[in-house]
C-alpha cells in the first residue's frame, strides 16, 4: 500500500491497515498448525461472560417474592420472547430461542469495542458464519414445516417462472445478511480509529456511543428481524 | 495510479446518496404517519427501522466496495 502525501497520511493509512488485518492470536500445532484468529478468541469471552451471567443471574429465583434482579431478568426475556412471538406466530415458537442466543451474541460483539475488545463481527468470516446459519434455519424451518415435497414446489411459488428468482434468493439473502453487519461493524470500526487518531481525548465518547451502542443495537436487531421474517416466510 | 484508485473508491461511496435520499424521505413519512396516528407510533417506528436498515444496505456495499478498491487493487 503506497499513498503519496504528508508523512501523516502514510502513517494514518499504515496505522488503519494494520487494525483491518484480522490477526491470528496463536496457533494449535496439530494437523501442521491450525491459526486461531483474535475474533475467535474474543467470541470465547463472550461466550464465557454469557455462559456465568446466565449460572449467576438464575440463581435464587422464587415465585413468591422475586428480586429485583429476577423482575429485570423476566422483563428482559419476556420482551423478546414477545417481539420474536409476534413475527413468528404459534407455529415458530421452536426457532426462538436459537433466535434469542442470536440477537445476545451479536448484541454483545457489537458493543465489545467499548470494552477495549476487537469486535468479531468486524471479521468477514464471523458473519458469513452467522449468515450461513441463519439461512440453513430458513430453508429448514420451509422443510419442516411443508415436507419435501412441499419444499421442492415452494421455489415455484406464486408463478413457476419465479423458479430461478428463488433459487437466487439462497444464495442473495446469506449475502446481504453478512454483508450489512459486516460493512457497518467495519464501518464504524474505521470512523472511530479515524476519530481516535485524529483525537485521542474526549471527542470520541459521543461518537462511540452512537457508532458502538446504538449502530451495534440497531445491526444486531435487524439481523434477527431479517432472519425471523424469512423464517415466517418459510413457514407461512 | 494511486489517484485512480482514490477516484474509483470515491465513485463505489456515491451509493451513499441513494440511501441518504431512501431514508430522510421513510423518515418524513413516519413522521408524518405518527402526527396522524399517534396510538400507532410502535408499528410505524418498527416498519421504519426496518426500511432504513434495507435501504442503508446499498450505502454499506458500496462502502465494502470502496474498501476492496483500495485494499486488493493500492
Amino acid at each position: 500500500m503506497s499513498i503519496k502525501g504528508g508523512s501523516e497520511t502514510g502513517n494514518l493509512s499504515s496505522t488503519l491497515m494494520e487494525e483491518l488485518e484480522n490477526k491470528t492470536v496463536f496457533t494449535i500445532p496439530v494437523f501442521g498448525g491450525i491459526p486461531v484468529a483474535e475474533s475467535v478468541v474474543v467470541t470465547w469471552v463472550i461466550m464465557a461472560v454469557l455462559v456465568v451471567l446466565s449460572l449467576i443471574l438464575v440463581r435464587n429465583l422464587s415465585v413468591e417474592n422475586p428480586s429485583r434482579k429476577q423482575l429485570l431478568l423476566e422483563t428482559g426475556i419476556s420482551f423478546l420472547q414477545n417481539f420474536f412471538q409476534d413475527i413468528l406466530g404459534e407455529e415458530g415458537k421452536r426457532y426462538i430461542p436459537y433466535l434469542m442466543t442470536t440477537v445476545i451474541y451479536i448484541g454483545i460483539a457489537n458493543i465489545a469495542g467499548v470494552f477495549g475488545f476487537t469486535p468479531p463481527t468486524k471479521d468477514l468470516n464471523v458473519t458469513i458464519g452467522l449468515a450461513v446459519m441463519s439461512i440453513v434455519l430458513i430453508e429448514y424451518a420451509g422443510f419442516h414445516k411443508r415436507g419435501a415435497k412441499g419444499f421442492l414446489k415452494s421455489f415455484m411459488e406464486p408463478v413457476p417462472i419465479m423458479l430461478p428468482i428463488n433459487i437466487l434468493e439462497i444464495a442473495i439473502r446469506p449475502t446481504s445478511l453478512c454483508m450489512r453487519l459486516f460493512g457497518n461493524v467495519l464501518g464504524s470500526f474505521v470512523v472511530m480509529k479515524l476519530l481516535e487518531f485524529i483525537c485521542p481525548a474526549v471527542l470520541p465518547i459521543p461518537f462511540s456511543l452512537y457508532f458502538d451502542v446504538f449502530d451495534g443495537f440497531i445491526q444486531a436487531y435487524v439481523f434477527v428481524f431479517l432472519t425471523s421474517l424469512f423464517i415466517k416466510e418459510a413457514i407461512e | 495510479m494511486t489517484s485512480l484508485i482514490a477516484i474509483g473508491a470515491a465513485i463505489a461511496a456515491l451509493t451513499g446518496i441513494g440511501a441518504g435520499i431512501g431514508i430522510g424521505i421513510a423518515t418524513s413519512k413516519a413522521v408524518e404517519a405518527i402526527a396522524r396516528q399517534p396510538e400507532a407510533e410502535g408499528k410505524i417506528s418498527k416498519a421504519l427501522l426496518l426500511g432504513c436498515a434495507l435501504a442503508e444496505a446499498t450505502a454499506i456495499y458500496g462502502f465494502v466496495i470502496g474498501l476492496l478498491i483500495i485494499i486488493v487493487l493500492g
